[in-house]
Order: C-alpha cells, then sequence, then structure tokens
C-alpha cells in the first residue's frame, strides 16, 4: 500500500485563530503531519477542543491556514473544490431540493448531462437504501436517512478524499451502529479514501484502518494506532469479541482518557 | 328529507374538503355579521343614506359609473367612459408595475446586503432612514417633482415596496445557515451558484413575509398617493366621489380594494408560499 503515492499529504501543519469573543490567539493545532493512501479509512479522536474540527476545516479548504502545506493528489489546498467531499455533522443536505436533486448537486454544479447525472444518482440512492425516497424533500426523512443522503450527496461527486466531521454524532443509538456498518460496507464498495473525524472511540476503532489520536490543545498527533481487521469481518455482531479491536479500542481509550485528563487539569 | 340534507351536506364537504369548509365558514362569520348589521340600517333607519348607503345603492353604483361605456375597445383602451373598470385596471397596472421594478430590486439588494457587511454597513442606515418615513409622506415632495399621475403614485409605491423587500430578504439570507453554503462550496459551486441555489431559497420564508407585507402597505400606500397625487384608480375615485357626497360611489371603491387585495394574497402569494417553503418544510404548520 505505501509503495503508492498518498492521495492526501499534511506536512507541518500549525494553526493560530483569534478566539471569537476575546480576540487572543489560540493555538490550535501544532506541526501535524500525515498522508492518507488510496482506499484508507482514517479516524480521528481526540479529547474537545483539541483542533479535530479545525484540521478537517482546513482540508476542506474552508479555512485558511498559513503554516504547513496540505495537499490532495499533489494539489496544494486553497479553498474549498469538488476533489474533497464533506459530510457534515448537522443536516447539511438543502431542504429545498429533493433527495435526488440533493445528491445530484455536486453532477449538476459540473454541469454534468442530465441522462448521466440520473444514472449516478440512482445507483448511489441504492448505494445508501434510500430507493424509492427521490423526491422525498429532506423534512420528510428521519435523522438518519438524512445523514445517508449527505454520504450519497459527497460519494456521487466522485472525490479523491472525503472527509466526515462527526457525521453520525447528532442521531440516536440504534442508527449511528446501523450508519456504520453501512459505511463499512459503503466504503469496501467503493474503496474511498476517507478521514473520519469522530469523538467516539469505539467508532473510530470500529471503522478504521488506522486511528490518530490527537492531543489536548494544542493539537499534536500523538499515537497511530493500525486496526489490522479485514472489511468483511467488521459487524457489531461479532466486533466485540474480536480480540484486535478489543485491544485497539482500550489503547485509543487509554490514550484519549489521559489527554482528557490533561484538559480537565488546565 | 332530512337524509336529502344529510347527503346534501356529505357531497358538499366531500366536494370542499371538511377543514377548508370549516375555514371558509368561520371566516365568512364577521362578513356576513357585518353585512347584516348594514343592511339593518337601511331597514330600520338608524343612520341616513347620506352616512351609509343602502347595499342595493352601492351595486347599482357599478352600473352607473360604466353606463357610458362605449364598447370592448374602449373599455380595454382605459377610456374615462367606463369610469369603473378604467379606475380597478389602472390601479391594478400600477400596483403591477410597482411590483415588477421594486420586487425584484428589493430582493437582489436584500441578498448582497445579506451576504456582504461591507455593503450592509453602507446601506443599512439610509433603509432605516427611509423606513422611518411611511410612503406616503413623501406625496407632496412627489407631486412637486413629478406632477400629478402615474409618475408620483409610481415613486411612492416603489419608495414602500422596495425598502420592506430590501429589509426581509437582507435578514432572510441571514438566517440562513452556513452549512448549506459550505456544502454548495465544497461540492465546487461559485459565489453564483450559492446566491442561486442557498440564498434566494434560504431566505424565502422572509422573502415571501416581505413581498406579503410590501404588497398590502404598498398597495394603501397607492390608494393614499392616488388621492391626493394621482389622476385615475380606485383613490382618485374615492376621494372624489367623496368630495362631490356620492357615498355610495365611496363603499363600491373600499370594496373593490379590499376585494383585489384579497385575491391577490389567496391567488398569487398564498400559492407562492405553498409551493415553496410549506414544500420544504420551512414553515410551521397549524395543525
Amino acid at each position: 500500500m505505501n509503495s503508492m503515492t498518498p492521495k492526501l499529504v499534511v506536512e507541518g501543519l500549525t494553526h493560530y485563530y483569534p478566539d471569537e469573543y476575546t480576540g487572543e490567539s489560540v493555538h490550535a493545532l501544532e506541526d501535524i503531519n500525515l498522508e492518507l493512501y488510496e482506499g484508507e479509512l482514517v479516524s480521528v479522536v481526540g479529547p474537545s477542543g483539541c483542533g479535530k474540527s479545525t484540521l478537517l476545516n482546513i482540508l476542506a479548504g474552508l479555512l485558511p491556514y498559513k503554516i504547513g502545506t496540505a495537499s490532495v493528489d499533489g494539489n496544494v489546498i486553497h479553498g474549498p473544490g469538488p476533489d474533497r467531499g464533506v459530510v457534515f455533522q448537522e443536516h447539511a443536505i438543502l431542504p429545498w431540493r429533493t433527495v435526488a436533486k440533493n445528491i445530484g448537486h455536486g453532477l449538476e454544479i459540473r454541469k454534468v448531462p442530465q441522462a448521466e447525472r440520473e444514472k449516478r444518482v440512482q445507483e448511489f440512492i441504492d448505494l445508501v437504501g434510500l430507493t424509492g425516497f427521490e423526491d422525498k424533500f429532506p423534512h420528510e426523512l428521519s435523522g438518519g436517512m438524512k445523514q445517508r443522503c449527505q454520504v450519497a450527496r459527497t460519494l456521487c461527486s466522485d472525490p479523491v478524499v472525503m472527509l466526515m466531521d462527526e457525521p453520525f454524532a447528532a442521531v440516536d443509538a440504534q442508527t449511528r451502529i446501523t450508519l456504520q456498518e453501512e459505511l463499512n460496507r459503503i466504503a469496501m464498495a467503493t474503496h474511498k479514501t476517507i478521514l473520519f473525524i469522530t469523538h467516539s472511540v469505539e467508532e473510530a476503532a470500529f471503522l478504521a484502518d488506522r486511528c490518530l489520536v490527537f492531543s489536548a490543545r494544542p493539537g499534536r498527533l500523538k499515537e497511530i494506532v493500525e486496526i489490522g481487521i479485514p472489511r468483511e469481518q467488521r459487524n457489531w455482531t461479532n466486533m466485540n469479541d474480536n480480540a484486535i479491536f478489543i485491544a485497539a479500542r482500550d489503547r485509543i481509550l487509554a490514550s484519549v482518557r489521559e489527554e482528557v485528563s490533561i484538559a480537565v487539569e488546565e | 328529507m332530512t337524509t336529502a340534507v344529510g347527503n346534501l351536506s356529505i357531497a358538499i364537504q366531500r366536494r370542499f374538503g371538511r377543514q377548508r369548509l370549516r375555514k371558509i365558514i368561520l371566516g365568512s362569520i364577521p362578513f356576513a355579521v357585518m353585512i347584516t348589521i348594514w343592511h339593518a340600517n337601511t331597514v330600520f333607519e338608524w343612520l341616513p343614506p347620506v352616512f351609509i348607503p343602502p347595499i342595493g345603492d352601492v351595486w347599482e353604483a357599478i352600473f352607473f359609473l360604466q353606463e357610458d361605456c362605449a364598447g370592448f375597445v374602449a373599455l380595454v383602451m382605459l377610456d374615462n367612459s367606463c369610469l369603473i373598470t378604467t379606475h380597478v385596471f389602472s390601479s391594478i397596472g400600477r400596483v403591477i408595475l410597482a411590483a415588477i421594478v421594486g420586487l425584484p430590486l428589493g430582493i437582489a439588494f436584500g441578498i448582497l446586503c445579506g451576504m456582504s457587511r461591507t455593503l450592509s454597513k453602507f446601506l443599512e442606515p439610509v433603509g432605516v432612514f427611509a423606513n422611518s418615513i411611511s410612503g406616503i409622506a413623501w406625496i407632496p415632495l412627489a407631486i412637486v417633482w413629478f406632477g400629478v399621475g402615474w409618475v408620483t403614485t409610481l415613486f411612492i409605491m416603489l419608495n414602500t415596496i422596495f425598502w420592506l423587500m430590501f429589509f426581509n430578504s437582507m435578514l432572510g439570507v441571514r438566517s440562513v445557515a452556513k452549512v448549506y453554503e459550505e456544502s454548495v462550496l465544497t461540492m465546487g459551486g461559485s459565489r453564483w451558484d450559492v446566491i442561486k441555489q442557498v440564498y434566494l431559497p434560504g431566505a424565502m420564508p422572509s422573502i415571501i413575509t416581505g413581498m406579503r407585507m410590501s404588497m398590502g402597505f404598498g398597495w394603501r400606500a397607492l390608494i393614499a398617493a392616488e388621492m391626493i397625487g394621482g389622476d385615475s384608480g380606485l383613490g382618485f375615485m374615492i376621494f372624489t366621489s367623496a368630495a362631490e357626497f356620492k357615498i355610495e360611489e365611496v363603499f363600491l371603491g373600499v370594496i373593490f380594494i379590499s376585494i383585489i387585495f384579497m385575491a391577490t394574497d389567496k391567488y398569487l402569494l398564498a400559492p407562492l408560499e405553498k409551493w415553496t417553503v410549506e414544500r420544504w418544510g420551512l414553515v410551521w404548520r397549524p395543525t
């Protein structure tokens, strides 16, 4: 895998931002280096305020950065672009578009002909299990379906890297488990390169090939935990008996808790 | 007999729908009461006809005012012989003209100011200044500038429509969740895509409220403007008829004004609301 060139490269990324109220400079990220290879799902966990969302916003191009470099497929990131698809935590699909029109939105922006667009849209509607809901508006969908729609929208644009910002944090526990299993299936089917931000250690260990643990603010890359479980074996019925999963989860949890206690002491 | 009435009632309910029928009946009651009192006044002669004319006289005023009409061509050409249709059409024409010019301009500037802090700092104070002056306060000045006629009435209406539309659209854009804009940008969308696909539909609840308000206030301003600065239209008709003590024509004018406005709201603005914000689930719907 490492013989290939990485899809996403971050080198020496350090970031400060002014606090919204006090105006003081906040040191959010310190010397972040990471590489994402094709087909890899990498999760990022860390205590609240460790800068993981800041990192995602920088990679999405929504937040300008000055120190260090970040590039996708060799192109340095300057602003948002269709080579990086983002799945947001909130319900980000547009309420005034139907499910099908939301999913085809990226292709519509790129002026892909309608016939081809419709074919692709149907493919991803089927993939995320929204068949039959094509003409519904988002307010007619459940929270979990909205997030599936968002995942389909991002996949349909076929980005080089998919950035997911705590996408399942706002849904109920039952739905979250289903969505995690579905994302695993989708990652297997599409072979997408995914960076997955979460604060759930279980989720990180369940989904990721590699899990990056961030330190308390300023966010540094503290530890990388490899989780070598084939995707076909990942499902919640047998994961809790899987020794590799349990070891990885406990390792990540211990590492994060250390940081949380540091963050609390400050 | 009772079953026949029952069947008829069920048939009517099926035809209109129970809820809608309820709404129509409840909404008509105040009008029915008003009309009854009006008619009772004529029967019992509480107030003389010079204050409150009989319903029949108001009805007949329509035909009286239209009496000299020289046929279809004169009617369409807004000939002064076809008095009532000329007044009605010239008022409606001005409203349409003002709406075509004022609404899009107000929406466009409102969206731009909602997007740009700098631009809104530049235009907002002027807007507050302009909004503090009621539309009709401009009438004397407008008469000096444009004379009596359609330019003056258009100016008064635009003054009302534009600023209301401007403020509502601006607030609408500011209330749109940032994540919608971000998701269009991350899919490779341009500023223009964001305006078309996010700001405009996202601000729709506010824009429709703005349309309702500006058409309501604009219509009122028009009537006032026509009274003083107009040479035709329903406001002008009411004013001149009152001066000649033709009280039934005043009543007729007032009734026409409200009917036209109610029709605009019901057949243009309400369907627009239903087709957009209600379908998108952006409004709270009473159950």
